[in-house]
């Protein structure tokens, strides 16, 4: 075989032979087309006379070759088979019809193959064999799986050079023999030694894609770590990456465990955290944080450990540097947040008129909104916090005079703790600062706004971690405070420490839960917040003391309260992301004979498999949907307190879970985000009333702050719904769509639901929250509990809104806008900046240019593609829309991380020069 | 907008009977009477296409367009929620009507047939109401849900009220209605709105010509074949490789070299729906109304997508523009400017292919046969002499010949001929056949026919530059 036929044969055949495969895959009728449309003619009566001069010649070659082998003279054998292998590889043809020598061969095939079983065993055979091989790709028989036969009887070592689509069949035919050969039991070695030929081919060939679907056919995706080398570890591993969502366990874990290995190999630490994070697998992601010797490197690996909340123990002379246990602890964020806002020139502070903009509400109801005053101050109070959250200024709460001149006396009772919390919301991440502003508040005599106070230290401490614990210190003393100060305080930790596995927490809140006395608000709410700390951990401890709970015959007349929901969230929450974990307390809540036991094993089983997108458990979501349960009275709540409604209640919650539970499991995966939203189409259209109100909730958690316009205008059609309550909650749910965008089509469809409604003091009261949601950060935050290029799911973000959703899922009165609005500040778990902060190695700010452009999936795609399309340049630090991609505009500095997102450490290119 | 109530369910459902209306009609035993159709959200806007609610019905496009396991699983994905959507919907379905027929069986038993006559009795009564003849008309504006203002063809604008038994989804300013012959209230909607011109373009009986009725011409084809046919049945080709497949190809050259009936092979092959026109069918009487045949015949293929368009004679409107006080000058001008947008204009055409035709390439507009617009020309040469041969062998071989014919003797000769004119050759040698009353044609035919081809051929030219 000529060396320099070698090198040529694959890039002629790829052109060539493509349509083989399409007609393979087609069936026999393309085959037929193609045949008969090729320059030929084959099927035409002229075919013949037809052929060219040189195709004649050709074609009596070959005949004379074929019949050459069929002979008995072995001499010839060597020569003709040489002289045929020549002219398959050297034949050149368009990419529309079969390579001659193939056609012409054709009809000789069975001849051939006749003939080979007839040759002794010897070189020539095994030749023959590889001829046979390749002529075997043309066979449309697919069953017959020769090419695959005759290869594997012959040993060449050289297969590279029959071309890339003859390789492309061979692996089809690979994975088809696997198949078979697994179902009937039998030895598979000989294909994995084939393939191990195979792959590097595919890779040094531009296949990256290839060699991964003949591994993972193969189910030996681990060996392709052997194969790949600097050029192309990077797009195997993208590939890789991207087909995780798709598999099913365990194939998907083994992806993602190879990938990860790939890139700690390869020194991508960032990388490979990211992927570690995903598996939520502690050990390794110590051992990623450990692996990196590089200073810039471990702060900015503690940057992403940060965004999702990790608290990693510092070992070794790493505890020494104050300046990682900064970057572990987000310390530092809220000096970043506001340069962020500096540059973009929105430090000066909102009032809640700013953004209702009531002077472009139609004129008619202009006088009217205020009816109902205490309320709409509060509401008012809310928009104030979501809309300067975090910039530590305001108009309404922060005030000169004091306490004394605050807001908190403009609203009522209940409001004075929503506003008192506010405060902290307002200082949020900014604990020293604002601590003190907090400290004023505590001396005030209510115990409204005691426990509002209680809640604005942990909303400030959410987020960020201080070495002295002062969320801890100030919220850990619980005794003999009243009880809306303890379920404040308890609710402040669960925000301040979400994530954080504190133990300890346990001790302090466990009593809580157990203790039978205790009204069922508290218990409830320190299990939520157990469950906010040891998010996703299946912590034994505390699923055990909320199961006995249950269990316990004094709570049993307790469970049907409002109340219980949260419990059985704390629960669910534990077992977040934990997929098959779960079974085991499912196993235990079905023992549990009480109508709350079903909708705890709902939420359960949704949260544990929450943005996996699995299939199998959106149908059974679906089926719990699909029956029908009578509603014979309108839904009036006062009624509800005999035996018989309570069970059908618990099944009504059973359904809305499952509602919920589509978004949460479909949300982690682009197709199923997309698909879901049908369904939701369909539940809308035959559900009962309890389905319909949980159907705009799930649409807005879903797409949290990713205003799409097919979401925002079915939303915008059930805001206007008959029932209200799907009505309010259609409109939260476009808040939360819209959140920290300022989505000017939401904000005007907002605006136009504030006159619609204003009469309607609990409508308005919730348009006004989805207005300050529209508006929050002044348009700089987000709630997508998604980060790092979408790829990684923050638990502690997802919670929240998974949270606050449940509170309004079947009656909004009973929580949100009954007396329990603090409720909503659960949003703060997911509440992050979507900034791009640049850092040099020493964390000082650094200015650089990026192009900021939608992001663009090139997985698969051939060449090197651009990431992002439509770019502007900015110099940052700059906002980060949902789905838009930075990089760098120059080569001038390198990132140390491959997302540019969040914060980033840049460092100097040592070979770039300025031109 | 908005201001409806979203009792329709959400977008995508499957239609028929809102459900709310239904589950009140349950409960109240079937009543005679049931609410007209729940009015359509987007009243007196124009229909856009692919956004809104027809956007949330779309499926999601899938990635990589490679050939690869991601895409099957992602294929899949899709797949296996669409078969959750259908066993949802089947099963909501079913219990729907288990439900109804629990709740109707007491009520009306038995009535089947009364429903049917009930039916048959309000088909008549809606008949009666529509009244005949009914009038023709244009919806010029919608007031509001049972208001418009129409005018019809005789003239004057009216205000009238639609009739509730029209389809409100349908209505869309422009579009042709029905009128009462007296009250002139909007009774009906005509769907129809191409120009019927368009939809004679369309090819419904495919040419009879094939790949193999055309001699030699074989880069011509593959080429034709690689930019129009390929990328419609095979776009993951050029997915592959990274490149874009191309829009359009150009096929010139002299007179009768068969670039027409390349054309005709291409629509006799494919299956993308063929729609063919003459560039001078595209000049029309009245001003704009050109372009806005150029416009339809690219909306009409972009629906029939995957689709290939077959301009030919381009010249008759490419040719190149200059100052013109000439009005039909101008509007032919802007016609070729429609078709230069429709070629490679803002919205992506997709699934669209162009084929133009023509013989004077170097008259055309070179904004038109840019690369991006027209991204192949293909030039058709007077034949060879292998070519010459083959097309002389395809039109002799259903011929009659005497053993003394010998076709080579043409072949060899140096005339510049064409295809069309071997095509004449042949007939002529038949007719003069014929002439002779013989059922054969023989080698003086033939010889005949070629001096009196060559002469009318040389005749029809000038013979020289008059100074």
């Amino acid at each position: 075989m000529a060396k320099e036929e070698e090198k040529k044969a694959p890039v002629q055949d790829k052109g060539k032979g493509k349509v083989d495969d399409a007609k393979q895959t087609n069936g026999d009728k393309s085959e037929k087309a193609d045949g008969k449309d090729g320059k030929k003619g084959g099927d035409l009566d002229l075919a013949p006379e037809e052929l060219s001069e040189e195709d004649q010649k050709l074609k009596d070659e070959l005949d004379m070759l074929a019949e050459r082998l069929t002979e008995d003279d072995k001499s010839l054998y060597k020569p003709a088979l040489d002289a045929i292998k020549e002219s398959i590889k050297t034949s050149t043809s368009s990419m529309t019809a079969v390579p001659k020598p193939l056609k012409f061969l054709r009809p000789h095939y069975e001849k051939l193959c006749e003939t080979y079983e007839k040759w002794p065993a010897g070189e020539d055979k095994q030749s023959l064999a590889d001829t046979l091989s390749v002529l075997g790709m043309t066979y449309s028989d697919e069953e017959r799986l020769d090419t695959l036969k005759y290869r594997l009887l012959a040993p060449n070592k050289d297969i590279g050079s029959w071309g890339h689509e003859y390789m492309r069949h061979l692996a089809l035919e690979i994975g088809e023999e696997y198949q078979k050969r697994m179902e009937d039991d039998k030895d598979t070695e000989d294909l994995s030694d084939l393939t191990r030929t195979l792959v590097p081919f595919f890779l040094s060939h531009n296949a990256e894609a290839d060699a991964v679907d003949i591994l993972s056919e193969l189910e030996m995706i681990e060996d392709i770590k052997d194969y790949l080398d600097e050029n192309t570890y990077s797009r195997v591993c993208l590939y890789m990456v991207s087909m995780v969502p798709l598999l099913a366990y365990p194939d998907n874990d083994r992806f993602v465990r190879t990938a990860h290995d790939v890139y700690r190999h390869y020194k991508q630490l960032t990388q490979a955290m990211c992927l570690a994070i995903r598996l939520n697998d502690m050990e390794l992601i110590k051992s990623d944080f450990a692996a990196a010797e590089d200073k810039a490197l471990k702060r900015q690996l503690a940057f992403i450990l940060a965004r999702q909340r990790i608290c990693l123990e510092l070992e070794g002379e790493d505890a020494e540097d104050t300046e990682l246990q900064e970057c572990l602890n987000n310390t530092k964020l809220p000096e970043h947040y506001k340069s962020l806002a500096k540059e973009l020139n929105v430090l000066d502070p909102k009032v809640p008129e700013d953004i209702y903009k009531s002077h472009l509400e139609s004129s008619r109801t202009a006088g009217l909104t205020n009816t109902d005053s205490a309320r709409h101050n509060l509401a008012s109070a809310f928009v104030n916090a979501f809309v300067n959250a975090g910039f530590g200024a305001d108009k309404l709460m922060l005030v000169e005079g004091g306490v004394q001149q605050s807001w908190i006396w403009k609203v009522k009772e209940d409001g004075m703790t929503s506003t008192a919390a506010s405060a902290g919301m307002l200082m949020q991440w900014d604990v020293e600062m604002g601590l003190d502003k907090i400290d004023a508040f505590t001396y005030v005599s209510e115990e409204q706004v005691k426990a509002g106070a209680a809640l604005a230290t942990g909303i400030i401490n959410s987020g960020v971690r201080l070495d002295g614990d002062p969320a801890m210190a100030l919220l850990g003393d619980l005794e003999g405070k009243s009880v809306s100060v303890k379920v404040a305080s308890i609710m402040g930790l669960g925000l301040a420490y979400a994530g954080s596995n504190k133990e300890d927490l346990l001790e302090l809140l466990l009593p809580y839960v157990t203790d039978t006395s205790l009204d069922m608000q508290i218990s409830a709410m320190a299990a939520l917040s157990l469950g906010f700390i040891f998010v996703g951990s299946a912590q034994s401890d505390v699923s055990e003391a909320i199961i006995q709970t249950f269990l316990d015959e004094d709570r049993a007349n307790q469970l049907k309260d409002k109340w219980t929901r949260f419990m059985t969230l704390g629960l669910a929450l534990l077992y977040f992301g934990q997929q098959e974990e779960v079974d085991v307390v499912l196993e235990t809540l079905k023992v549990i004979e009480h109508p709350m036991s079903k909708p705890a094993s709902v939420l359960a089983e949704i949260c544990a498999w929450a943005g996996t997108g699995a299939v199998l458990k959106l149908q059974e979501l679906l089926h719990i949907c699909n029956e029908h349960i009578e509603d014979e009275r309108d839904d009036d709540d006062k009624d509800k307190k005999d035996e018989e409604k309570k069970d059908r209640s618990g099944d009504q919650l059973v359904q809305a879970y499952a509602v919920l539970g589509l978004s949460l499991v479909g949300m982690g995966e682009e197709v199923g985000q997309e698909m879901v939203l049908r369904q939701f189409g369909h539940l809308m259209h035959y559900g009962e009333a309890n389905i319909r109100k949980a159907v705009p909730l799930a649409m807005g958690l879903i797409s949290p702050s990713n205003p799409q316009m097919k979401v925002y205008d079915t939303l915008s059609r059930y805001s206007h719904d008959n029932d209200i309550d799907v009505a309010v909650n259609a409109i939260f749910a476009m808040g939360m769509l819209g959140a920290g965008t300022n989505n000017a089509r939401l904000a005007q469809l907002l605006r136009q639901l504030a006159s619609y409604y204003h009469r309607d003091p609990n409508a308005l009261f919730m348009v006004r929250i989805a207005q300050g949601l529209v508006h929050m950060g002044k348009g700089t935050l987000s709630l997508s509990p998604f980060h790092t290029d979408r790829s990684v799911l923050s638990r502690v973000g997802a919670a929240g809104l998974l949270t606050i959703t449940l509170s309004l899922i079947d009656d909004p009165r009973q929580f949100v806008l009954g007396d329990h609005h603090y409720l909503l500040y659960v949003l703060v778990t997911a509440m992050h900046p979507r900034f791009l902060i640049t850092l040099d190695e020493d964390l000082k700010p650094l200015q650089v240019n990026v192009r900021v452009g939608q992001a663009v999936d090139v997985v698969g795609q051939a060449g090197r593609p651009k990431t992002i399309t439509g770019w502007q340049t900015q110099s940052t630090p700059v906002l980060l829309g949902y789905g838009e991609r930075a990089e760098l505009e120059d080569e001038e500095w390198i990132c140390l991380t491959n997302v540019m997102e969040g914060v980033c450490i840049l460092r100097k290119n040592p070979d770039w020069e300025a031109s | 907008m908005g201001q409806n109530q979203s009792g329709l369910g959400g977008a995508g459902g499957p239609p028929g009977a809102p459900g709310d209306n239904n589950k009140k009609g349950d409960k109240k035993d079937k009543p005679k009477y049931e609410p007209p159709p729940q009015p359509t959200t987007r009243i007196g806007r124009k229909k856009r296409k692919q956004a809104g609610a027809s956007a949330a019905a779309k499926l999601p496009t899938v990635y990589p367009t490679a050939r690869c396991k991601l895409r099957m699983l992602r294929m899949q994905r899709v797949h296996d929620h669409l078969l959750l959507e259908e066993e949802f919907v089947e099963n909501q379905e079913r219990l729907r009507k288990a439900k109804a027929a629990n709740t109707v069986t007491p009520a009306s038993a038995g009535g089947d047939s009364d429903a049917l006559d009930r039916n048959a009795d309000e088909r008549g009564r809606v008949d009666d109401m529509r009244g005949s003849p009914m009038g023709v008309g244009n919806l010029e504006e919608l007031i509001d849900d049972d208001h418009a203002i129409v005018s019809s063809a005789t003239g004057p604008e009216y205000y009238v009220s639609i009739m509730s038994f029209v389809d409100k989804d349908l209505l869309e300013p422009g579009a042709s209605i029905l009128l009462h012959h007296k009250s002139v209230s909007v009774v009906g909607v005509l769907t129809e709105d191409t120009d019927p011109a368009v939809n004679v373009m369309k090819l419904d009986k495919a040419p009879s010509e094939t790949y193999g009725d055309i001699g030699g011409l074989e880069s011509q084809i593959q080429e034709v074949r690689e930019a129009v046919e390929l990328p419609l049945m095979h776009p993951e080709l050029y997915e592959e490789m990274g490149i874009k497949p191309p829009k359009g190809v150009i096929l010139y050259g002299a007179p009768g070299t068969g670039k027409t009936l390349l054309a005709k092979a291409v629509a006799n092959q494919t299956s993308a729906t063929f729609l063919r026109i003459v560039g001078s069918e595209l000049i029309q009487k009245y001003l704009g109304d050109g372009p806005r045949l150029v416009r339809q015949l690219f909306q009409t293929a972009a629906e029939h997508a995957p689709a290939i368009v077959f301009i030919d004679e381009i010249d008759a409107i490419g040719t190149k523009r200059y100052e013109s006080s000439s009005g039909g000058e101008r509007e032919i001008q802007r016609t070729m400017l429609e078709l230069l947008n429709q070629l490679d204009g803002f919205d992506d055409r997709g699934d669209v292919k162009v084929i133009m035709a023509t013989n004077k390439i170097d008259t055309l507009d070179p904004a038109l046969i840019r690369p991006g617009r027209i991204d192949r020309k293909i030039l058709f040469e007077n034949p060879d002499q292998n070519t010459k041969r083959k097309i002389f062998n395809l039109h002799t071989s259903k011929m009659s010949l005497a053993p003394d014919v010998d076709i080579d003797e043409f072949v060899t000769q140096k005339d510049d001929l064409s295809g069309a004119d071997v095509r004449a050759i042949c007939s002529e040698a038949g007719l003069l056949a014929l002439r002779e009353r013989r059922m054969r044609v023989n080698m003086t035919d033939f010889r005949a026919a070629r001096e009196s081809v060559l002469k009318t051929k040389t005749e029809g030219e000038p013979e020289g530059l008059y100074l």
